[in-house]
């Protein structure tokens, strides 16, 4: 049985082998520990797929390969060996019989690229892009339907070749400073960002809530929370659960945009991005938000970011979400327009809640009162829905926070 | 006193205008192609001739009569049924036994097998298994004598089907409008594969009876008397040769196995075949030969060498190896090999 | 230089040919007198005598048979078949006997024939009398098949196929007849299992037979013109033996291959070289290998009906515009 390198996040295009846990030789127990791989979202362990004993290495560690990509192979008793599969070779592997993959769209490649109109990618310009260690997102197709031409790979090429214009310092340039070589995190970041930018046009609008409600909750049962579970209740459960009631009432926000048409989720799986400092950001997925109560939420998503911080979240943590929210809540800033997740259609951002003056009308007449205030931001799709829907959603959302009974979700 | 030598020489005058020489070969043709054709079928029961074969015990006479009447450079085409007639032509025992034996001495190194036999060097230009296919070609070859001017012959033998399909009508009337050398001969042995033909035959001598319409004369012959089989051949070859134009003749004779080895022949009516081995050609020939004054230890001498020639030969042919795989892809070309492609 | 139509190329091709070797002889209906009913090969008769230039009865299989029996005993015959479609009725001959007596007969059989007939469509004849069927010879080992497009071609091919030692069917084509091409002067030999490339581009590579050939470069020209596609065009002029080779190269220069083929849909020529492209230039390939090809139908009759049917220049010019992005 061929071990491939599994597919350990939608967009996660390749990953670097660790540690071999085995060596050549060994007797290999099926679901034991065999390596460990670090992708730009996760580090993670690998199990073997199958009993046996490991008859070849193909992948040292600290390599970086493709998905799919046989690493090893593992001579199962009883059946007999077949021809050994070559090491990593220009083609990438696609099919990986015994694959851990966990992704369902592992035949795919390039899932990323596959959902924006630009799927098909031809044989030759396979074999370019893996040679070349390229990413079709980076490529503009101008083949029919965005497809990416052969002509297309070639002419990326030359650009990369070519010297870069004044505002990009190339080699030999004298202009004195230390390069700085990205993260993998940060430069999958990078192209997902601009991936994001360049295909959706994102518009932003923003909502001013009062957050006295929630403070109010969050006052009340706050010391007991922190005794019991070891940390405090944020802003952010209370959000993730008003956005989950009113994400149901406007499914269109709940969606992946397909080019041609919409798929509307049936449940809310609720992306919380997490800063990783330098490193860039990572966005762990609480599965079926919509089905947690506050407290589960809440426990949910610190959970979550515990593990981001700490490296340790698993391949499954980090796929399906279908809404995102970004919270900012100690950076100070007034509002922020966050860039959106495809294929997803929109994203919220809390900055942070502060005290504020904000005018009260009351039945003796206008005053001014000081209370928790915080810019909720919504970036969404145009393609996929226009302002007046977003904004009845944001209104929705506001009317949630400030006038649900928290103290009762709260248990 | 008569002696026995004045009845030998009297017997061996010109009114059997046969000489001594011939009737000896003649003799030994026919042994050669029974006793390898029986060599051929015990093989077959061993299940060391694989595929099946066409044995033509019994019609021995029709190809021992007219090889004697032909010029080394004459050619000769025949169904799937000619072991008799390849061999009569001079090819090598060995090779026929070797080539049903699929092995790499046999005349085709084993890619031909037992319905395909052919050796070009001795002028059997093919054995052929599509009924009626060979017609036609002989008439090339003929047409190519005439041509070169060389007055070699072609002699085509098939069996009484072979008058019911298109390529016959074709080939009969070509070589009557082009005046060929070829000679087309039918050796009727009354069925065709397991059907009688005058069944499926709107005539009742099915290749006599059609050569006036083309016109040629109708020949009909004893096919089971060599001599008589003899006769007619050196008469219409001569006249072939001459440039007077194509034969068809017909020889009525009985193939005393089925029709392949798979056939026990159980279609045949009670009686039949035990009437026609009363007329055996062999032994119809032997007690001739005898009657005619030859003596009975030259006979038996023959009848040893040639036995001894098939024993050595069915071992040598045992002792050669199978075909090799490396003859797959060689000779559908002239260059040897198969290529279809750069 | 020479202009000659096709059918006068013909004629050259066989007396160049009887001319230089006595062995070559030749037999067909109505080919000596008549000149042949498209007239391919007028004066010959009277150039090369009846004992050499024959007339046979309407016999196809002893026109085939008399060939090969000729070919294997010393001769060069060539046995024309007046309509391709007629290839039917002595294909036993052609299938069964010649192309595998050599085999058969372990090397001992020679056959240095050739049989040329007029292929293809264009002359409202109806179904029986308009095949395209040199894929029928090629799927048979043991022949060899060239299908020439032009004038050159035609003489050049057919004094290859004369003095190739092996049976080799020259598929004329019976709409290119009255076309008219350069033809060198002199001796004129061509090289089978040679493709020749016509016309180079960067964007697709069109692979075209005989009649097919001039609406490919046609189209390209048009591609070019309005489209700005630019197309490579292949004369594949030979397919057994097959130039690969060139296949092989000048699709990979472009990455998409399109075939045009006269014959109907399935199994023909086109479909073979497309798998090997498949398998051979898979990561060559910029998109999917497409076969512009004659319906799977038997040929119509009306001429509104039959123009439409083989593949027009419009259509091949609509199918790469449409599949090309």
């Amino acid at each position: 049985m061929n071990v491939v390198m599994p597919q350990l996040g939608e967009t996660v295009k390749e990953g670097t082998v660790t540690v071999w846990h085995k060596k050549v030789g060994d007797q290999v127990k099926e679901g034991e520990r065999l390596f460990e791989v670090t992708t730009e979202k996760v580090d993670t362990e690998i199990p073997a797929p199958a009993s046996g004993v490991l008859s070849a290495l193909l992948v040292a560690e600290g390599q970086t390969v493709q998905v799919g990509t046989t690493l090893a192979v593992i001579e199962e008793p009883g059946k007999a060996v077949g021809v050994q599969p070559s090491a990593q070779r220009n083609a990438p592997e696609f099919s990986s019989s015994g694959s851990q993959a966990v992704a369902r769209d592992s035949q795919r490649d390039s899932p990323a690229s596959d959902r924006h109109g630009a799927e098909r990618l031809s044989p030759v310009v396979r074999k370019l892009i893996a040679e070349h260690n390229l990413d079709p997102a980076e490529i503009r197709g101008s083949g029919a339907g965005g497809r990416i031409t052969r002509d297309d790979v070639l002419a990326h090429l030359e650009r990369r070749k070519a010297p870069a214009g004044p505002s990009q310092p190339g080699r030999g340039v004298a202009s004195p400073g230390e390069r700085a070589p990205l993260s993998r995190i940060r430069k999958r970041t990078a192209e997902q960002m601009a991936l994001s930018w360049r295909t959706i046009p994102h518009v932003f609008q923003a909502m001013e809530v009062d957050f006295s409600a929630v403070e109010q909750a969050r006052a009340a049962r706050g010391e007991a929370w922190n005794a019991k579970e070891g940390w405090s209740l944020t802003y952010l459960p209370f959000v993730a659960h008003a956005l989950c009631t009113a994400l149901a009432e406007f499914p269109v926000l709940n969606a992946a945009f397909e080019g041609d048409s919409l798929l509307l989720h049936s449940t809310v799986n609720l992306g919380i991005a997490v800063d990783l400092g330098r490193e860039g950001l990572i966005v762990p997925v609480v599965k079926e938000a919509n089905r947690k109560s506050l407290p589960e939420l809440a426990r949910a998503i610190r959970s979550l970011v515990e593990k981001a911080r700490s490296r340790q979240l698993a391949p499954d943590d980090v796929t399906e979400g279908t809404y995102t929210v970004s919270s900012s809540g100690n950076f100070g800033t007034f509002f922020t327009a966050p860039i959106i997740n495809p294929p997803q259609v929109a994203i919220l951002s809390i900055d942070g809640v502060t005290r504020k003056p904000i005018a009260l009308q009351e039945a003796g007449g206008e005053s001014v009162a000081i209370r928790p205030v915080a810019i909720l931001g919504q970036s969404f799709d145009h393609r996929a829905l226009d302002g007046a829907y977003s904004a009845a959603f944001l209104r929705r959302l506001k009317a949630i926070l400030e006038g649900r009974e928290w103290l009762s979700a709260l248990g | 006193m008569t002696t026995r030598s004045t009845i030998a020489s009297e017997a061996a005058r010109p009114t059997e205008d046969i000489d001594e020489r011939t009737r000896l070969s003649l003799y030994r043709l026919l042994l050669e192609i029974r006793s390898v054709e029986k060599r051929a079928y015990d093989l077959f029961l061993q299940n060391l001739v694989k595929g099946t074969s066409h044995l033509s015990l019994g019609q021995e006479a029709v190809a021992a009569g007219f090889a004697a009447a032909m010029r080394s450079d004459d050619y000769t085409f025949c169904t799937y049924r000619g072991h008799a007639h390849t061999l009569a032509r001079g090819a090598p025992m060995v090779g026929v036994l070797g080539e049903l034996l699929g092995r790499q001495c046999g005349l085709m190194q084993g890619k031909g097998g037992s319905m395909h036999l052919t050796s070009v060097a001795h002028g059997a230009m093919g054995s052929y298994a599509i009924v009626g296919a060979h017609l036609p070609v002989a008439n090339g070859a003929a047409w190519s004598a005439q041509y070169r001017g060389t007055d070699q012959v072609s002699v085509c033998f098939f069996g009484d089907g072979t008058t019911n399909i298109g390529a016959f009508h074709e080939a009969l009337n070509l070589a009557a409008v082009w005046k060929l050398p070829v000679l087309f001969v039918c050796e009727n042995n009354l069925y065709m594969e397991y059907t009688p033909i005058g069944t499926v035959t709107a005539v009742q001598h099915p290749a006599a009876d059609r050569a006036q319409a083309y016109g040629l004369k109708p020949i009909n012959i004893d096919g089971n008397d060599a001599d008589a089989v003899y006769r007619v051949a050196r008469e219409w070859i001569g006249h072939a040769r001459a440039g007077r134009g194509p034969a068809l003749i017909e020889a009525k004779t009985y193939r005393t196995s089925g029709h392949s080895r798979a056939d026990p022949a159980k279609y045949r009516p009670p009686g039949e075949l035990e009437e026609w081995l009363a007329r055996d050609p062999l032994a119809l020939y032997r007690s001739r030969l005898i009657g005619l004054g030859f003596e009975e230890g030259t006979l038996r001498s023959i009848e040893g060498a040639v036995q001894r020639a098939v024993d050595e030969a069915t071992e040598a042919a045992k002792a050669s190896p199978p075909a090799p795989p490396a003859l797959i892809e060689k000779d559908v070309w002239a260059d040897g090999g198969s290529a279809w492609r750069n | 230089m020479a202009q000659l139509t096709y059918r006068e190329a013909v004629a050259a091709g066989i007396a160049q040919e009887m001319e230089r070797d006595e062995s070559v002889v030749f037999l067909g209906e109505d080919v000596a007198d008549a000149g042949g009913v498209f007239k391919a090969t007028v004066g010959l008769l009277e150039r090369f005598g009846p004992k050499r230039v024959r007339n046979t009865p309407i016999s196809e299989q002893a026109i085939i048979g008399a060939a090969m029996g000729a070919a294997m005993t010393g001769l060069r015959p060539i046995a024309e078949i007046m309509f391709s479609d007629f290839l039917a009725v002595c294909w036993d001959m052609i299938a069964n006997e010649i192309a595998k007596a050599r085999y058969m007969s372990g090397g001992q059989i020679s056959l240095p024939l050739v049989i040329r007939t007029a292929n293809g469509a264009g002359s409202r004849f109806g179904a029986q009398h308009s095949q395209s069927v040199e894929n029928w010879a090629m799927s048979i080992p043991g022949l060899k098949v060239v299908a020439p497009s032009n004038s050159a071609d035609v003489k050049g091919l057919l004094a290859a196929a004369v003095r190739d030692p092996d049976p080799v069917i020259v598929f004329e084509h019976k709409a290119l007849y009255a076309s008219k091409g350069e033809v060198p002067e002199g001796e004129l030999v061509d090289r089978l299992g040679t493709a020749k490339v016509l016309r180079q581009g960067n964007d697709v590579t069109l692979v075209a037979l005989a009649a097919m050939v001039p609406r490919a470069l046609e189209a390209a020209e048009q591609l070019d013109r309005e489209d700005k596609i630019s197309a490579t065009v292949v004369d594949v002029r030979s397919l057994v033996p097959l130039d690969t080779k060139t296949l092989l190269a000048e699709t990979s220069k472009t990455g998409r291959l399109y075939t045009i083929e006269e014959n109907p849909r399935l199994c023909g020529w086109g479909a073979e070289l497309a798998s090997i492209v498949a398998q051979e230039c898979f990561y060559e390939l910029d998109g999917p290998i497409v076969r512009i090809t004659t319906p799977h139908v038997p040929l119509p009759a009306a001429d509104a009906l039959e123009d439409n049917t083989i593949p027009t220049v419009e259509r091949i010019v609509e199918t790469v515009r449409r599949t090309s992005g």
